[in-house]
């Protein structure tokens, strides 16, 4: 935990994001992109390729055949990352739960930093995960304050 | 009415006066025919000669009671501008059919690929039938009718020992 929240720590000042969207997935983070909710003014932007990208956020029902192509892009983003999972279909399948060709909890997958509930979650949810990581690095443990110290100089 | 279905009668005549069969011309623009499925790749020839060069779709229906799967050919002349559509029945236990691919080429290959996925049509003379969407399916092809997707879901996904998931039985 401590360990991950010093790498966490890399994470602070801005968040990249690559986008793994199926079905209505993008329906979800689209008010974040827009002037009204302006995600930009906190960093974050989404990038054209995992290899920039420091969060990977997920949305939408995930396919036995998508899933494969969302561990690639996983593996192909570097250290430190984080994995935000959006909406109730990443949780449980959704309203696809009884899909035989969805897969039904992300986390069996791909390691899953936080959930966002909701179908859509609202935009502010998704500020308040991106906060909480950001909440998360504030409150580490000694080792990290230690960490920290050392940065500040 | 003789008037209006003018050329669309004509379409039916060229093929009942080969193949022996009738056909229907709903209305404007709209002709069905119905063949067995021996004669269904001659009739597809005569077809394409006639100006049907486009294969819009393929399509299964399937008939758990009678036994039977049917296909649907939809073809697009694009000077006619007639819709015709070609249906043949197969046997459900044995579904093989002959493959369209030497006919329409690139136009069918990907409808029979799906077809063959979720209904388990073989298209004789198709060399790609490899999985579209099911990586690694091992189950039955699931949009036949026989195929208890709520029961393969709670064998697959659900534990119902688990407390959390015990209403998914229910």
């Amino acid at each position: 935990m401590v360990e991950q929240a010093t790498k966490m720590k890399r994470l602070i000042n801005a968040i990249w994001i690559f986008n793994w969207f199926n079905s209505c997935g993008f329906c979800e983070l689209v008010p974040l992109v827009g002037s009204r909710w302006d995600m930009e003014r906190f960093g974050m932007i989404i990038t054209g390729t995992p290899r920039h990208a420091d969060v990977l956020f997920i949305a939408g029902y995930q396919t036995l055949k998508s899933i494969k192509r969302a561990q690639v892009i996983y593996e192909q983003m570097p250290d430190p990352k984080a994995v935000i999972a959006l909406g109730a279909c990443t949780m449980s399948g959704g309203m696809y739960w009884d899909s035989y060709n969805t897969i039904k909890r992300l986390a069996d997958y791909i390691p899953v930093n936080i959930y966002i509930p909701g179908c859509p979650p609202r935009p502010e949810a998704v500020f308040e995960a991106c906060m909480k990581i950001f909440h998360h690095v504030g409150a580490v443990p000694p080792h990290g304050r230690k960490f920290a110290k050392a940065h500040r100089g | 009415m003789a008037e209006i279905l003018h050329k669309e009668g004509k379409v039916i005549e060229d093929i009942s006066a080969k193949f022996k069969i009738a056909g229907k011309a709903q209305r404007e623009r709209r002709v069905w025919v119905t063949i067995d499925k021996d004669n269904l790749i001659a009739l597809c020839n005569f077809v394409k000669e006639l100006g049907f060069e486009h294969l819009s779709a393929i399509s299964v229906t399937d008939w758990p009671e009678e036994g039977t799967f049917e296909l649907t050919y939809h073809l697009w002349s694009y000077s006619k501008k007639i819709l015709l559509t070609i249906k043949t029945k197969l046997d459900r236990t044995d579904p093989i059919v002959d493959s369209v691919i030497s006919i329409w080429r690139e136009n069918a290959q990907i409808h029979e690929r799906e077809l063959h996925e979720l209904f388990g049509v073989e298209f004789e003379g198709n060399e790609d039938l490899t999985p579209l969407f099911l990586e690694d399916w091992d189950g039955p092809p699931p949009f036949r009718k026989d195929f208890d997707w709520k029961e393969y879901v709670r064998q697959q996904c659900y534990d119902q020992a688990n407390e959390r998931e015990r209403a998914y039985y229910d």
